[in-house]
């Protein structure tokens, strides 16, 4: 009230000025409340500047007041214990620290943990080194008409429903791989610390490789879409500078073309990886839904957290102390502040790659 | 006339006298009926010229005379652009570069270049130096300090920079850049170098520089230069080709072509009539 006051005037003036031409005078003195100097969309814009931070802010504070009960009787050790187990629901419920839950009720992360980091650096692993790959060959190698095409598939493949993907993973792809892939790998890897965990049984598909892989086919289109538009922004004296030296092609991508964009291919890469850690339908489908025991092997049926929460929820309401829902809610905030992490892990990672590669300073 | 034998001899021993082309010095690089394009359009024909061994080569020409474009057809350079057609040959020592098994890395780091402005790669300064010599596999690593400092001193840059090797290259001046490009092209050890107006984008005093450094390349190399300062023409080179519309019109010694030229459009250019 008070601002519309203070500019009535000022907003009253034009109007006044060009009074032969109503309504438009009309509209050219409302345009003007809106535009004006601490005009509403000002504020508008202000308050939409502020929505993100409020909306990260107001999404952790109810997922952690959701979560608080179960966090106080899960204790710390819900990040490395390995179990699940709902406990009870016929017994009559027990309260443990005023927290109501049914006997024999405990849960631990540490199993989703691991799976949802294994699958999404698998995931990563694969994906990026084909991502730039792919985009090396559409700006560098391919003519403009495959480039065009194979440009129009990546966007094609970014806009398949994740549900198709996971049915695809657990119908044709994990098979398949079961079948003909992970048997061979495993067979040649030796019993060494790290290759020990490609060994063993290779199951029948669902678990953490295919996992993985099927995360990688959906994180390419991202990583390999923003990478090519970053190779695109190459300036070509320096790549031409590298031929002229001798170099050839290979070499001049590895030695110039990527390093030039290095901390976009990184950024591009987190992308990927936050879609890979929070992906649920997909990796639910293929995953093999193992609870509260770590993979045995790569091969290995596991769960993610976010897989976990989607497959278990409709359970966990049937957990009539709320307290099954409330562990599900820790396991949000788990997610979320790995994702959190991840990002500020990235950020740092740009800026410290991108201060020391980049292109930045007098000359040229 | 000399056989190739001494001609090899007084090359090495820096005792190279200058005279036109196939003379004393021998011929470096050589254009055939060359003939040149992009699609429908013929940038350089019927061009038939000598680079002299040993010699500082200048191209001059008004803009869109073809001399970058031939500059840049003596290490294949053109061979990327699209639609990129040529007639006629190229020898570098007798041997043609667009023979079918010629390899185009071997070649190019027979024949170096330094563009128009500096293109430093996204790695340390000493990487820079380097990168030829690691993509050709020159030396082994524990000569590469080495060879950076040889290098740096070369162009003149050791002082400036020997306390941030492992720095970026793009915090140096424009003019620091272009040397470090000179010095990563010698790096490989050429027997051509390419100058494309090395000194367009730079201040007169390091465009001295780099001249006086061109200067002292010869006669263990061969330098070729496009310029379009005249002066800096007279000043360093042996030989001055005169390219008019895709054409080579007069090819002579530099002092003979500035003050006598043998034709009408020579004199027009170089007495700043036309261009």
């Amino acid at each position: 009230m008070a601002l519309a006051a203070r500019h009535a005037p000022a907003a009253q003036a034009p109007a006044a000025s060009a009074g032969g031409r109503g309504p438009l005078a009309w509209l050219r003195a409302f345009s003007r409340r809106l535009t004006g100097e601490r005009s509403f969309l000002r504020y508008a814009t202000g308050v939409a500047a502020l929505l993100p931070l409020l909306a990260l802010l107001g999404i952790v504070a109810i997922l952690a007041a959701k979560a608080w009960p179960a966090m106080k009787l899960n204790g710390a050790g819900f990040l490395w214990r390995s179990v699940w187990a709902p406990g009870s629901t016929y017994g009559a419920p027990v309260k443990t620290d005023g927290v109501l839950h049914p006997v024999g009720a405990e849960y631990g992360a540490l199993p989703l943990i691991v799976g949802t980091l294994a699958s999404s650096a698998i995931a990563v692993l694969f994906a990026v080194p084909l991502s730039v790959g792919a985009a090396l060959a559409v700006v560098e190698k391919l003519p403009r008409r495959a480039s065009h095409l194979l440009g129009m598939f990546l966007e094609l493949l970014a806009g398949i429903p994740s549900v198709v993907f996971g049915l695809w993973g657990i119908l044709t792809f994990g098979p398949v791989l079961s079948r003909d892939v992970y048997p061979a790998v495993a067979s040649i890897m030796p019993d060494t610390p790290v290759l020990r965990f490609f060994r063993g049984n290779t199951g029948y598909g669902e678990g953490l490789m295919t996992a993985g892989l099927v995360l990688s086919v959906m994180i390419i289109p991202i990583v390999a879409a923003t990478t090519r538009d970053l190779l695109r922004q190459v300036p070509v004296l320096p790549k031409e500078g590298a031929a002229a030296l001798g170099m050839n092609d290979w070499e001049v991508a590895k030695k110039v073309s990527i390093p030039w964009v290095r901390a976009g291919i990184i950024g591009a890469s987190v992308l990927g990886l936050a879609r890979a850690l929070g992906e649920t339908m997909a990796v639910a489908m293929v995953s093999g839904s193992l609870l509260g025991t770590m993979p045995a092997n790569l091969y290995g049926k596991m769960g993610t957290i976010a897989s976990t929460i989607v497959q278990q929820l409709d359970g966990a309401f049937s957990d009539g102390t709320g307290f099954a829902v409330r562990t599900l809610a820790e396991f949000a905030l788990v997610i979320a502040v790995i994702t959190l992490l991840t990002n500020i892990a990235a950020r740092l990672l740009v800026r410290k790659v991108a201060t020391t590669a980049l292109p930045v300073g007098r000359g040229v | 006339m000399m056989t190739s034998v001494p001609v090899e001899a007084a090359v090495s021993s820096g005792d190279c006298p200058v005279t036109v082309g196939a003379g004393a010095g021998g011929v470096s690089m050589q254009a055939k009926d060359l003939a040149l394009g992009f699609g429908s359009a013929t940038v350089l024909s019927g061009l038939d010229l000598e680079v002299g061994k040993g010699q500082l080569t200048a191209l001059i020409g008004p803009t869109g005379s073809g001399k970058t474009t031939f500059l840049r057809s003596l290490n294949r350079m053109n061979d990327k652009v699209a639609k990129h057609w040529h007639r006629g040959d190229v020898l570098l020592n007798g041997a043609s570069i667009y023979a079918p098994g010629v390899q185009l890395m071997a070649l190019r780091r027979r024949v170096g270049m330094v563009f128009q402005r500096p293109n430093p790669f996204p790695m340390s300064i000493a990487g820079n130096i380097l990168a030829g010599v690691k993509a050709h596999r020159i030396a082994g690593k524990e000569h590469y300090r080495d060879i950076v400092e040889a290098r740096l001193r070369e162009v003149g840059l050791w002082d400036a920079v020997r306390n941030r090797l492992s720095s970026s290259p793009f915090s140096l001046s424009g003019g620091q850049q272009q040397l470090l490009c000179l010095a990563r092209a010698l790096a490989v050890g050429p027997e051509v170098l390419l100058l494309d107006e090395p000194t367009s984008s730079l201040d007169p005093v390091t465009a001295g520089n780099i001249e006086e450094m061109a200067r002292a390349l010869v006669p263990a190399l061969t330098v070729v230069i496009v310029t379009h300062n005249l002066a800096q023409a007279r000043r360093i080179s042996d030989q001055t080709v005169f390219f008019y519309q895709g054409k080579m019109v007069e090819r002579g010694e530099t002092a003979q072509l500035f003050e006598d030229p043998q034709q009408p459009e020579t004199a027009r250019y170089v007495t700043g009539r036309m261009g």
